[in-house]
């Protein structure tokens, strides 16, 4: 029997190669790797009419660059000459794409056809396509095919038979005057003889060159003299690359398909949402409104969890009032009583936010809108002198700064790196979000809405600013990129997989949050304690000494007390603020409120009584953009590797957290 | 292609469908054309992943913070992001 022909099967990743090769040899075929490397080789038989053909189902790859192994194995198989034949495969349903193989291939010398597989498909998707038209152009065989379809073998096996007999080769006349508009290509082409390296024309070699092809160029410097060579190297130096190559490859397949192609092209329009999203002048409103609309109705799915606080806030005094009839010692009644029962209906109130926002935004990233504003905020990147990618760091930081500053690793350059941490601090983290609400709603109730509006503006005049002050030391202008975006489909959330999000948070939020503030608010307890009743307690004494300079930032000493507690954990305020204004200097007060006094029902109450709407106001933008807690500072160590920078934004965040207190406050006493 | 490149950088982001529109062809031509740039290493895919932490980097302190204990755990904090990373924001690339 003879040896027959070889046919090597060719195309990119899922052109169908394999069908067709399974469908061909059936049982008739064996796997090994090819020598001295690990990638896969097929090979298999067939016999047609009585003819035994040989099939190599060459690896999958984009083209044939030497990008990777496979892509070389190949080339070099088929330029080898142990291949009569080259069956190339490209996707009916997106040739403007998948012909690119059949670009990257011409200019080898092996007799070719081109099936377009899959063609079924691209009848479904209202495509016409028109292979006689593709043919005359190619000067091959090009066939509609389906591999899966055992009735379009036949026109197969004619093909095949056609160019065997024929040995038809591309036409590549086009495609060398594309090149030829290339900076370059005729020097390097007019210094490459024909068949300096066997089985590739002149200009394909010359494209690889230009490509920087290092496989080619190894052979070529061991093929020509030293002189050619250094020519070719010295013609590179100015030539255009494979931007422009890959662009005339595009060109001509765009010149193959036309008039054989009627896509049936439904004109794809931006749906009038994302209309304003990518408007230039809606853009950015739209994105505030969104968030802002986001914040409010986080409020809604707040409100259970909101009410558990309230009820367990209601227990209390009855709870407290049970054990002081049995007898318990007052200060384990009071430890019960403020720091543990209060403490957990803050902490129930606060996760009522931790859900309501967790549950809105992961609901925004479902449906598609989270993408749009990363979008609309990456021309504001660009602005800060930052990278799109930032864009990830500042999301992951309105849930947690530290996830901002370790995910702030993805970015390369060291200077953008850590702008983008010095600014992701000044998002509100998740406990801020947790915080603020609480506070803003017990302080200015329905016009909480408006001060977090002001704080999410202040937010970003931080980071304007903030950007500005570090970003001329930590980043030249020409390493600043623009961003592209595929924006991802709106569709449907997957309900599922969203509360298991939203849950998981809130549960890992409750944890954190009832040790740090039953930590915080047990120890400031203890030290404001005083077992006379009186005014007293080791705090007491410094926060009456440190009052007047605190007040100076619209602080009492309570309340910057919290302030200080907060660098450690924002909910290590709440904690703070428990004790201090249940604890020993207000325990006169507290006790009427314990005992049913009508005028100081709870500490919401107390809290109003005390603290001053203007002094309320400079806490909450204190708080907010003080250094987010000391987890962070250590993740923001750990990625920037400079204690010296690190100093550098822990000293800025707290000087500008006291300034922005200051300035609230004084806001505040014009207003009320 | 040198159009395309141009635009992809000049700073300012743009989706896959303004890119089109500014360059007056097909959304599947720019896909395309930056299926091959990131593949020749001209631009490249953003992750968005647990800010790209595979857990494999060195010097990577995980994410300790969240779970309370001190131990180092390289698995995407569930307080952070969702599990698996963010699925629905899209496709970034950027000029490398």
């Amino acid at each position: 029997m003879s040896t027959g022909v070889t046919v090597a099967l060719l195309g990119q990743p899922n052109s169908g190669k394999s069908t067709l090769f399974n469908a061909l040899t059936g049982l008739r075929q064996h796997v090994g790797n090819w020598p001295g490397k690990t990638v896969e080789k097929k090979e298999g038989s067939f016999t047609h009419k009585g003819k035994e053909y040989k099939v190599a189902d060459l690896p999958g790859s984009y083209s044939l660059s030497a990008n990777s192994d496979e892509e070389v194995i190949t080339r070099d198989y088929i330029a080898s000459g142990e291949a009569d034949v080259a069956c190339i495969l490209a996707d009916s349903s997106q040739l403007q794409r998948s012909l690119f193989m059949l670009a990257d291939y011409a200019g080898i010398d092996v007799p070719c056809f081109l099936l377009l597989n899959m063609s079924d498909v691209a009848a479904e998707q209202g495509k016409k396509i028109n292979a006689g038209a593709i043919e005359e152009k190619l000067g091959i065989p090009v066939i509609p095919f389906s591999a899966t379809d055992k009735k379009s073998y036949d026109v197969f096996y004619e093909a095949l038979g056609t160019v065997i007999k024929n040995k038809g080769m591309l036409n590549v006349e086009k495609l060398n005057t594309q090149y030829e508009s290339i900076i370059g290509y005729r020097e390097i082409y007019e210094l490459i003889p024909e068949n300096v390296i066997p089985g590739y024309s002149a200009m394909w070699i010359a494209v690889k060159a230009l490509e920087n092809d290092k496989v080619v160029m190894a052979k070529l410097r061991a093929a020509l003299d030293d002189q050619t060579y250094s020519r070719i190297e010295d013609a590179k130096k100015n030539a255009q690359g494979a931007v422009a190559t890959g662009g005339c490859k595009f060109a001509w397949i765009d010149d193959i398909l036309e008039k054989a192609v009627d896509a049936g092209d439904k004109k794809i329009s931006l749906s009038f949402l994302d209309k304003i999203y990518t408007s230039r002048i809606w853009g950015k409103p739209a994105v505030i409104l969104t968030v802002l609309l986001g914040l409010i109705a986080s409020f809604i799915p707040a409100i259970p969890l909101m009410i558990v606080g309230s009820l367990i806030l209601a227990v209390k005094a009855p709870v407290m009032g049970v054990l002081s009839s049995i007898g318990c010692p007052e200060i384990l009644t009071l430890i019960i009583g403020d720091v543990v029962i209060q403490s957990f209906s803050y902490i129930f109130k606060m996760l009522g936010f931790v859900f309501g926002v967790t549950l809105v935004f992961g609901l925004l990233e479902e449906v598609g809108v989270m993408a749009r504003i990363s979008y609309v905020f990456d021309n504001t990147m660009g602005k800060l002198g930052l990278q799109g990618k930032s864009v990830m760091p500042f999301l992951v930081s309105f849930g947690c700064t530290m996830g901002g500053a370790a995910g702030a690793r993805v970015i390369d350059n060291w200077g953008q790196k850590v702008l983008t941490i010095a600014l992701a601090w000044a998002v509100p983290c998740g406990a801020a979000w947790a915080t603020v609400p609480m506070l803003s709603t017990i302080f200015f109730g329905p016009g909480a809405v408006l001060v977090i509006v002001a704080v999410l503006l202040t937010m970003l005049l931080h980071m304007w600013i903030t950007a500005k002050i570090f970003g001329a030391k930590l980043v030249k202008k020409e390493d600043r990129y623009g961003m592209i975006m595929e924006l991802p489909p709106y569709h449907k959330p997957k309900w599922g997989a969203l509360f298991r999000y939203v849950f998981g948070r809130t549960k890992e939020t409750f944890i954190r949050v009832t040790k740090v503030i039953m930590l915080v608010c047990g120890v400031f307890w203890l030290l404001s304690y005083s077992p006379s009743g009186e005014n007293g307690g080791i705090l007491y004494t410094i926060g009456v000494a440190i009052d007047p300079v605190t007040r100076l930032f619209g602080m009492p000493w309570q309340l910057f007390l919290s302030y200080v507690a907060s660098a450690v954990g924002k909910e290590g305020a709440i904690g703070v603020i428990s004790a201090l204004y249940n604890g020993g200097s207000y325990s006169a007060g507290f006790m009427d409120a314990m005992n049913g006094a009508a005028t100081a029902g709870n500490l919401n109450e107390l809290l109003l009584a005390n603290v001053s709407k203007p002094e309320a106001l400079a806490f909450i933008f204190a708080i907010t953009f003080n250094m987010p807690c000391v987890v962070a500072l250590a993740a923001t160590y750990q990625e920037t590797h400079s204690a010296k920078w690190t100093s550098i934004i822990v000293l800025y965040y707290t000087v500008v957290s006291l300034v922005l207190a200051f300035l609230a406050y004084h806001i505040g006493l014009l207003i009320w | 292609m040198e159009g395309l490149l141009k635009l992809l950088s000049d700073g300012h982001a743009r989706t896959v469908e303004m890119l089109a529109a500014e360059l007056d062809t097909s959304v599947s031509d720019i896909a395309r054309k930056l299926e091959y740039l990131e593949i020749i290493g001209v631009i490249r895919r953003v992750s968005l992943s647990n800010g790209g932490c595979s857990g494999n980097c060195s010097g990577c302190g995980g994410c300790s913070g969240h779970t309370g204990d001190g131990k180092r755990d390289s698995a995407p904090c569930k307080g952070c992001i969702p599990d698996e990373g963010f699925k629905n924001m899209g496709v970034m690339w950027e000029v490398v």
